[in-house]
Order: C-alpha cells, then sequence, then structure tokens
C-alpha cells in the first residue's frame, strides 16, 4: 500500500475567512452525519465517516486545493463520539475551519470536543429513551401488535432527527460568533485547546485502556492447618488426643492436635484467626475438639495485582508512550503501528503452554 | 422446512441493510424488534417473527453498545433467532437462546472486522492528500458494501446449513487466536492517542497529558463516577485550559494596565 507521509501545515496558506456555510450545505452535512462510523475501525475510529460527512463544508469553506487537502488530512485523526451528537462537534470544527485557524487549534478542539459526548449521549439515548421505547414497544410486540416496531421507530427518530439538525445549527453558530473574541487571542487560544487536548488522551487513555497483562505464574504452595472444631462424647474425645503428625511433611487432609515432640498445634480458623488444638470437656459427658487439618493450596504469582499496585492503567499508558516514542522519533507511520499492535496482541496469546510445555506460560490476555 | 431461491435471497438483503444500519444511518432498523416480523413476513408467519423479535428485543434492553464495547451482535442474533422460531418451530424463548451462540460469533467477527478494517484509513489518508473528496464517498460507500456483505453472506449460510454449520464456524477459530486479535483490537486505539499526542505536544504539554492520566485512574477506581467519567475530566481540563488561557491573555493586558495604575497613584 502506498505510503502517505504528509505534513499538515500550521496553517493553512489562503487565510481570508471564508464567508458563511449556506443551510443548504449545513444540511448535507448532517444527512452525511448518519453515516459517521461507516469506516469504523480501532485505530481512528470513526475518522473516515467524520471526513465523509465534513467533506461538503470543507469544499465550501477551501477554496484553494492545497488547503483542502490538509483540511481533509488531520480530520482523519483519531475520533470516537457519539453518532447522534456528532453534529455539535460538527459545527464547531466547521466555524473554526470557516475562519482559517491553524491546522493545530482545530485538531485539539476536535478531540476536546468529540470525547466527552459519549457518556452524554449513552445516558441520553441507549440508556434513557431506548430502554423506555423499546421496553413498552416490545411487551405490545409479544402480545402480537404489529404497530409496535412503527411507534419505536418513530419516537426514536423523530427525537435523533431533531437533535442532529438542531446541534449542527446551534454549533455552528456559536462557533462563527464566538470566533472573533478568539483570534485576538490567537497564541493564547491555541495553548488552552492543547491542554486540553493533552489532557483529554491522558483521561482516555485510563478510561478506554483495557488492555491488561493477566499472566498468573504458578508459584508452588504453600501449607497451612486448618482448625475444625467438633463436640463429641469424651470417649470419642480420646481417640482425638494422640494424634500427633509432622506438619512439614504430613499430606493435605491429614489431621492433627499435636506435632511429633507432643506440643499442641496452633491452626487458622475461618476467620483467620489462630486457635490452639486441644480437647475442653464440657462437662456433660461431651468434650468439645479443636483439631487441625493440613492445607496445600497453589500459589500463583499475578502479574496484574502487582501492576495495579504500582499504578493502575500501567499498560495503556506504556503502550501509549510506546507509540507516542516510534511515531514522534522514529517516523513510524500509522499502519506500522497497527502491524506493532496486532504483532504484539497475537504473540501475547500464543499458546505455548501446550505447543513447548511451559507451564508457567497462560497467556499474556 | 425447505428454503426457496426467494427466501434465501430476502434474507440476504435483510441482512445486508440490517448490518450496515447497526452502525450508521437509522441505527435502530436493525433491532430485533424490526427484523423478527420481517423475517417472519419472508419465511411466511409474521405473528412468530413479531413475538420472537420483542423477546430478543427485551434481552437486549440491557446490551447496549455503549462506551464502544461490543455486545453480543443483535444483527445476526435477532435474524438467527426468528429464523430459528419460524423454520424449526421452536418455542420463542428456546429460539432466542440457541440464537445467542451466533449473536457471539457476530460479536467476535464485528471485533475483528473493525481491526482488519484499520489499513482502509490508509486509503482514505491518500485520498485526502490529493484532496480528491469523490474518493472519500467511494470509499465510504466499498467500506460499507463489505460490511453488508460480509455478514449477508455469514447470516444467509447459517440460514441454508442450520445449526451445525454454525457451531463448525465457531469451532474452527482457535481460543489462542481469538484473544490474541481481541486484545490486539483493544490495543488498536493507542494508535490513535500516540497520532494525537504527537500532534498537540511540546514540553508544557507533558503536564497536562500527565495530569489527565493521573486523576482519570482516581476517578476510575470510583464505581459511582463510571459513567460520567469522561464528562468530569472534560470540566477538569477544560477549567485548567480556560484558566490558562486567562492567565496568558490577561497578562499580555497586565502590561498596558499596569502603566495606568501607577499614573493613577
Amino acid at each position: 500500500m502506498a505510503s502517505n507521509e504528509f505534513t499538515v501545515p500550521a496553517q493553512y496558506e489562503d487565510l481570508t475567512p471564508a464567508p458563511n456555510v449556506d443551510k443548504k450545505t449545513l444540511n448535507r452535512m448532517v444527512w452525511r452525519s448518519y453515516w459517521l462510523q461507516s469506516s469504523f475501525n480501532y485505530e481512528t475510529m470513526q475518522s473516515g465517516g467524520w471526513l465523509f460527512a465534513m467533506v461538503p463544508g470543507l469544499e465550501k469553506v477551501h477554496t484553494n486545493k492545497n488547503d483542502l487537502a490538509a483540511s481533509m488530512y488531520h480530520n482523519l485523526d483519531f475520533i470516537n463520539t457519539h453518532p447522534f451528537l456528532v453534529t455539535f462537534v460538527m459545527g464547531i470544527v466547521l466555524s473554526l475551519e470557516q475562519n482559517k485557524v491553524d491546522t493545530q487549534t482545530i485538531r485539539s478542539v476536535r478531540i476536546s470536543a468529540a470525547s466527552p459526548l459519549g457518556g452524554i449521549g449513552d445516558a441520553l439515548f441507549w440508556l434513557t429513551l431506548v430502554p423506555i421505547t423499546a421496553g413498552i414497544t416490545s411487551n405490545m410486540a409479544i402480545e402480537g401488535n404489529l404497530i409496535a416496531p412503527l411507534i419505536f421507530l418513530i419516537v426514536f427518530h423523530a427525537a435523533l432527527f431533531a437533535c442532529r439538525f438542531g446541534l449542527m445549527n446551534w454549533a455552528y453558530k456559536m462557533g462563527t460568533s464566538a470566533i472573533d473574541s478568539l483570534t485576538s487571542n490567537m497564541q493564547a487560544f491555541t495553548r488552552a485547546a492543547a491542554i486540553m487536548g493533552c489532557f483529554v488522551v491522558g483521561a482516555l487513555t485510563v478510561n478506554m485502556g483495557g488492555t491488561q497483562i493477566n499472566l498468573n505464574i504458578p508459584n508452588g504452595t504453600t501449607r497451612g492447618l486448618a482448625a475444625h472444631t467438633v463436640v463429641v462424647s469424651n470417649e470419642e474425645a480420646e481417640n482425638f488426643a494422640d494424634l500427633a503428625i509432622d506438619t512439614e511433611t504430613a499430606e493435605a487432609g491429614t489431621l492433627g492436635m499435636t506435632d511429633e515432640d507432643g506440643t499442641a498445634l496452633k491452626a487458622a480458623d475461618a476467620d483467620g484467626n489462630v486457635v490452639d488444638c486441644g480437647i475442653v470437656d464440657l462437662g456433660n459427658g461431651m468434650s468439645s475438639v479443636t483439631y487441625g487439618e493440613v492445607t496445600v493450596s497453589d500459589v500463583s504469582f499475578s502479574v496484574a495485582s502487582t501492576l495495579d499496585t504500582v499504578m493502575p492503567k500501567l499498560v495503556p499508558l506504556a503502550l501509549v508512550l510506546l507509540l507516542y516514542f516510534l511515531f514522534a522519533k522514529k517516523n513510524f507511520t500509522p499502519i506500522k503501528g497497527i502491524i506493532l499492535m496486532l504483532i504484539i496482541g497475537i504473540l501475547g496469546a500464543l499458546p505455548l503452554n501446550e505447543w513447548l510445555g511451559i507451564t508457567w506460560w497462560t497467556g499474556l490476555w | 422446512m425447505e428454503a426457496n431461491f426467494l427466501q434465501i435471497a430476502l434474507v440476504f438483503l435483510v441482512t445486508f441493510v440490517a448490518a450496515i444500519d447497526q452502525f450508521d444511518f437509522t441505527e435502530s432498523l436493525y433491532q430485533p424488534i424490526v427484523t423478527g416480523p420481517i423475517i417472519g413476513a419472508i419465511l411466511g408467519d409474521v405473528q412468530t417473527g413479531l413475538v420472537v423479535g420483542g423477546t430478543y428485543q427485551l434481552m437486549t434492553i440491557g446490551n447496549m453498545p455503549i462506551g464502544g464495547a461490543q455486545p453480543p451482535n443483535a444483527v445476526i442474533g435477532g435474524i438467527m433467532a426468528a429464523v430459528f422460531a419460524c423454520t424449526l418451530e421452536m418455542d420463542p424463548n428456546v429460539a432466542v437462546a440457541t440464537a445467542i451462540p451466533f449473536a457471539l460469533l457476530g460479536q467476535y467477527g464485528v471485533t475483528l472486522f473493525f481491526t482488519l478494517r484499520a489499513p482502509l484509513m490508509e486509503s482514505f489518508r491518500a485520498a485526502a492528500v490529493k484532496a480528491d473528496t469523490k474518493a472519500i464517498t467511494k470509499l465510504t460507500v466499498i467500506s460499507e458494501v463489505i460490511l453488508g456483505l460480509i455478514f449477508a453472506f455469514i447470516v444467509t449460510l447459517f440460514f441454508i446449513g442450520g445449526l451445525t454449520a454454525g457451531q463448525a464456524v465457531v469451532d474452527m477459530v482457535p481460543k489462542w487466536l481469538n484473544n490474541g486479535l481481541s486484545a490486539a483490537g483493544g490495543m488498536m486505539k493507542f494508535v490513535g492517542f500516540a497520532i494525537l499526542l504527537k500532534i498537540m505536544m511540546s514540553r508544557d504539554m507533558w503536564a497536562f497529558f500527565l495530569l489527565g492520566f493521573g486523576l482519570t485512574t482516581i476517578v476510575h477506581g470510583i464505581p459511582s463516577l463510571a459513567k460520567p467519567e469522561l464528562l468530569i475530566m472534560a470540566m477538569i481540563g477544560f477549567g485548567l485550559a480556560f484558566w490558562d488561557f486567562q492567565q496568558q491573555t490577561e497578562l499580555k493586558g497586565a502590561a498596558f494596565d499596569g502603566g495606568d495604575m501607577s499614573d493613577g497613584i
């Protein structure tokens, strides 16, 4: 595949703000926003669909072909936002593009505005609107009512439609009117946008970074004594009195009262408290006998819990920093980064314990 | 029941549309409550399809695609449940339960597909460099058609082959490879993050990346804050950015104001 080394210029060539985009173009963008996830992938998530939705506006705003190319290229950055609220981000970004703001600022604003919308959108749509409408209409459907799916579709889409068109127009208007006060302090604004952008990427690393090394290395066994207490008749209690064992060598399940020198054993009860083994005469012909049972349990060393005590989300942080290093210092292309992740993922999952008999290997993931 | 050619073609078509719709366009036609009665109509039993669709829908309410997580695939699950109920005359609840392995298979398939689709972005970038807006449209269409075809082929195969064929496919992919691919899929987003960092990063900015990371690990450890986590972080981030903006602009203004003040005194 052709390598697409392209450096996005810091500023557009044509810095004259473009006239306002007409309503028809905004509407076209709203309709295209329905295809936001058309090229969804794990590298840049919705970026392909985002660019597809932005194209009508970008064409209007950038009459210079080089600027259009630069704008299209950086509009393919990683983006993951809520499909139903995306027009809000589109309106803001379009207003920035129209005013030929520095490309880096546009990129920072886009990721900062887009990322937090996911939670809001999920709460509004998937956790509120869908459960309520689907809950009512599925019950109607189970009763055999054919209108049910129609009601579901109509309610759902009326809400979405209003949302998409409303947000697009509102955000675009807000962006274009706020832009004047912003451009007079452009440098500070760019800096502020980068601060928020870097902050949000740090937050996303934790929020979306689920990668963890779930390797458990068997680390021998541990021996213990579990205390059990029974109440038996005095005669039967006699049978317990001389149960002497060697706690270091006895097999799991062996019962004992004293060690080989005749000293009472100390065992751990169900709550983990240490109790002495021994026989207590209850005075009514019965005795309470506390004896120890030898336990042997496997111990394994969990890489995940050790890493978590150092720092939760250490693995996602390390991977992001590694990739940053490769991209920033080693001129890695995105595709090389993806292939690297694929290799790490598959290598980490190889069943070496089955293939090579490496017993401690349980797979990284 | 022997399916005739028209029925197979219609199931193929419905799945094709539903597969695309699950991520785009209406994001609701694919819901089992809609696909159930449609599949029912194709197989000659609208009522059964409707009831199965409603049953499956209730099951999926707690299983929404929230936070980018892939739930068991409702397109394959919903359609297969309706197929089972209508062709094998299964009870709706049994049909839904039988369809679950197929929904899980769909879930793995989607994860794998999203991982393998990442290289397509290179073609998008190539089109962007040439400012070729038509190519963006073309790539978008191609991307969607491939998704739709994969789903349609798989569901049609299941439709024709039935239960045994489904199990055979599930058994074909070894578990470790599945693990590895889904782990790799989970790591792909770091590529996107790292590219964003490369764009925005300067020496001053490391502080804010680390602040964002550190503060989020704290919020992440509090279960009751899991849902609004990113919104909380966005507020803190915005607060920092806004404060910095004011500092930067006021410093600039202070140089002038300072002179005025000393004159006044």
